[in-house]
């Protein structure tokens, strides 16, 4: 399949701080793509750079073969767009908004357009000042779903959402998909991207530390075994063994966790050799995998917060 | 720095008390230092104190042959800036807290509303204490090696009558906030209303026994106050009326805003209820383009204006009608009223040249429209309000072109509207006007207008909205210092065409002077075509 969004070495600076550097990576046409990142990790910046609303200091952003900022208005022909912080005038009706990026785009289809507002039920005569945060969020939902784009890029869209409009939203991004359009979605709710993409991209300090498929991500990941024994166990028994990160001894040697990563083959004829009582092994979610990637020492995501 | 509200605010503030402080007070000292040139023969002082008699319905001129008369003469007419600042602040105290949301935050604390409200007002009052304080430092500073007269305490009252007016506007700001949605149409209202206590306080120096209608706006209490005029001094009466009047509209804003929601508005018409609407807007004109968009937005406003500078123009016109034979003989008896005379293109005191002097006006009033208009684009930017129009396949250019098309739009609405203002009232009175001349004065401002909202469109490029603002301000009063005070002074012919005023001519005289009107035709057009430029390639904040 070949690529809507090619990143290469994308690099921006503001001033001496920074913003993203050499961020590279491709997006499937028809994928639902994830970009995953804590606050401050680069993510807006990816996002603004290749809506042309930020100039690189270096490297290339394309969509679908165009380069981001020589040829920004044929691109913006295939893109919905759902900004981080939406500002919109507060002075215009949601009905005023949704009408006039309608005109600006051109093209749009009005019945469509309507059942998008049935669907996020919208009332359209209220003032965007006057909306809730979750209102002003579908006011900006729907103009970016409004003309069917090709490519959506939506930055953290369901912040302010209730469940049943986040319900709603999955579905739009679903039928999406279907149709074969591409969606670009940065987010740190980890389940919203476990359950909608295909592929993430991990960006952490400005740079792109993993992409990879979701399950591709979980084949690789660090998993944990518990095990409890009959009577006590020496811990350094597993230690020592091939695919075994870590040991844990819990309950005055009746138990042991083991933090995993690769076969767990030896730690299982190793186990053998006494009173096994139970054998559990705990498959990590997307979020155990990406809060490693945030783990440092004295960082945001202590180990025992990975292991929870 | 953050261990009170109180503190926190004037951290916030710091930056304003300096810059505030320092601009003005340096202006103050640079008025000062200047005297020994302005006054450097008996003729040329006796021509300022001429000079001064002329401008007397602008600000009094008392003792303008002294260092310190002359001072606070001449600093009398920057009033208008010096309360720029606490009438943006006082509007962005609680309104503007609550238009970003910040307001929600600092009221989850423990601390009541009337307390957070307080301090906020405490941090107020200090900074501009401590800002007239910069101003009377700088003024004396400034003062002491021309006059003996100019002590350190005259020095410091000046600066608190200057920190006592702004702290009026500053109450009047955060009370017209409290009726208010948002902090911009507070900040309109009450550049209003400052614009009104101005005219107010000057119609008691050009038509007799109106003292009583003068003493309704605050700005007469400030200029009863003279502290730099020897033998005059501060007025403790008036400045305790000042104090009273801030406290007393400063408690009534606090007293609403404890009582109202946050986020809404006092006195506020209940909402009709109704079922949820899902249907679009039909037909609205203002909604196909951004064009139709920028001027849609900015279509009360330009009402507000028209009437305003299209009124006065008509206004000058009944003026000068009614009291035709007065003024022809006080400007056939006054050398200076000849000065004023020539700044409109004419040695002889008819109607039109009398007009045309007045009309000089016009152009600086379109002028102080585009700063609203820039200030508006570049806090448009600020806010974030281009980025999802940009998200749209509008190009940049389009963009800024559209919003300045509309600007452009506004000034000629309002060169028009003046036209018919003035030739109705022309008509109206008998006041025999060449219609072609007319037409031509008041249709020639359009350039100018356009020209500072190029250039405001230009600094927006790199600057913040306050900034951006402030800097046009300043430009503004450089360039009416130099036009209108500058061929007082003998200001060399060369620092005169750096104001754009001195190309706008006298049209109402001699027609559309078609050379010097493409002088500011090509400036504005080199400054848009930068801002464009500028514009095409920035970052768009976010």
């Amino acid at each position: 399949m070949s690529s809507i969004i090619q990143v290469e070495r994308l690099t921006k600076r503001y001033g001496g701080k920074r913003g993203i550097d050499d961020v590279s990576f491709d997006v499937a046409e028809g994928e639902v793509f994830g970009f995953l990142g804590p606050n401050g990790a680069g993510k807006t910046t990816t996002i603004r750079l290749l809506m042309a609303l930020l100039h690189a200091d270096g490297g290339s952003a394309r969509i679908a073969g165009l380069d981001c900022w020589e040829k920004t208005i044929e691109i913006k022909r295939l893109i919905g767009y759902v900004p981080g912080e939406p500002s919109l005038d507060r002075n215009l009706t949601g009905g005023q908004i949704l009408e006039y990026f309608a005109n600006l785009r051109g093209g749009v289809d009005r019945a469509y357009l309507k059942t998008l507002i049935e669907r996020m039920d919208l009332d359209t005569s209220r003032k965007f000042r006057q909306y809730s945060t979750g209102n002003k969020r579908k006011v900006v939902l729907i103009q970016a779903f409004m003309h069917r784009p090709r490519l959506l890029i939506l930055d953290e869209p369901t912040s302010g959402l209730d469940p049943l409009n986040q319900q709603e939203f999955d579905g739009m991004v679903r039928e999406a998909r279907e149709e074969g359009r591409t969606v670009f979605l940065s987010s740190h709710v980890l389940s919203e991207v476990e359950k909608t993409c295909s592929r993430v991209a991990i960006i952490r300090d400005g740079r792109i530390v993993r992409v990879g498929g979701v399950h591709e991500l979980k084949d690789i990941k660090r998993y944990e075994i518990t095990i409890a024994f009959a009577q006590p166990v020496p811990a350094d028994t597993f230690a020592r063994l091939d695919g075994v990160a870590e040991v844990e001894t819990l309950n005055n040697g009746l138990a042991v966790r083991l933090a995993m990563q690769g076969a767990a083959d030896a730690v299982v004829k190793a186990a053998a050799q006494f009173p096994v009582v139970s054998l559990t092994s705990y498959e990590p979610s997307l979020e155990d995998i990406f809060l490693r990637y945030y783990e440092r020492d004295g960082g945001e995501a202590p180990r025992q917060v990975a292991r929870v | 720095m953050f261990r009170s509200i109180y503190l926190k605010s004037l951290r916030d503030y710091r930056v304003p008390i300096l810059g505030w402080g320092l601009g003005l007070g340096a202006l103050m000292a640079v008025v000062l230092v200047a005297i020994p040139t302005v006054f450097a023969t008996p003729a040329a002082k006796a021509a300022v104190v001429s000079l001064g008699a002329s401008y007397a319905w602008i600000a009094e001129p008392i003792k303008i042959d002294t260092a310190g008369g002359y001072a606070t003469w001449k600093y009398g007419i920057t009033i208008l800036v010096v309360v720029i600042w606490p009438l943006l602040a006082g509007t962005g105290m609680l309104r503007g807290e609550e238009d970003r949301g910040s307001m929600d935050v600092l009221l989850s604390l423990p601390r009541g509303r009337v307390r957070v409200a307080l301090e906020k007002v405490a941090a107020m009052w200090t900074a501009l204490l401590a800002m007239g304080l910069v101003i009377g430092l700088l003024t004396f500073a400034g003062g002491a090696k021309v006059s003996s007269d100019l002590t350190l305490g005259s020095s410091i009252a000046f600066g608190v009558n200057i920190a006592l007016i702004c702290a009026v506007f500053l109450s009047i700001a955060l009370l017209v906030s409290q009726f208010t949605q948002e902090r911009r149409t507070a900040s309109g209202v009450t550049a209003g209303i400052l614009v009104v206590a101005i005219v107010v306080d000057m119609v008691h120096r050009v038509v007799p026994n109106t003292v009583w209608f003068s003493q309704l706006s605050p700005v007469y209490y400030y200029n009863l106050s003279k502290p730099l005029v020897p033998g005059y001094g501060p007025n403790p009466g008036a400045m305790l009326i000042l104090l009273a009047l801030s406290m007393l509209l400063g408690a009534a804003a606090v007293w609403l805003f404890a009582r109202r929601d946050v986020g809404g508005v006092s006195l506020s018409l209940p909402e009709r209820s109704s079922q949820p609407v899902r249907a679009l807007p039909r037909a609205d004109w203002s909604l196909h383009s951004v064009y139709s968009r920028s001027l849609g937005m900015i279509a009360t406003s330009t009402l507000w204006w028209t009437l305003a500078i299209a009124g006065f123009a008509a206004w000058m016109v009944v003026i000068v009608k009614q009291t035709e034979a007065q003024l022809k003989s006080l400007l056939q008896g006054s050398p200076a009223m000849g000065d004023f005379l020539k700044l409109g293109g004419s040695d002889s005191a008819t109607n039109a040249s009398i007009l045309s002097a007045f009309f000089l006006f016009m152009p600086v009033l379109l002028m102080a429209f585009a700063v609203t208009q820039a200030n508006r684009w570049s806090a448009d930017e600020e806010d974030g309000l281009l980025e999802i129009v940009l998200s749209t396949p509008q190009p940049r250019l389009r963009v800024l072109l559209g919003r300045f098309a509309a600007v452009a739009t506004a000034t000629i609405f309002i060169s028009v509207l003046t036209l018919v203002a003035t030739s109705v009232a022309s008509a109206g009175t008998g006041l025999s006007l060449d219609y072609g001349n007319l037409a031509a004065a008041s249709l020639s401002i359009i350039p100018f207008g356009l020209l500072v909202a190029a250039i405001g469109y230009l600094f927006a490029g790199w600057l913040r909205a306050a900034v951006d603002t402030g800097l046009l301000s300043f430009l503004l009063v450089i360039w009416v210092f130099i036009s209108f005070i500058g061929p007082g002074l003998s200001l060399p012919d060369a620092t005169q065409k750096l104001s754009p005023f001195y190309y706008y001519g006298s049209p109402l005289l001699h027609g559309i002077q078609v050379a010097d009107l493409l002088v500011i035709v090509a400036v504005g057009a080199v400054a848009l075509a930068l801002a464009t430029a500028r514009f095409a390639r920035k970052d768009i904040p976010a």
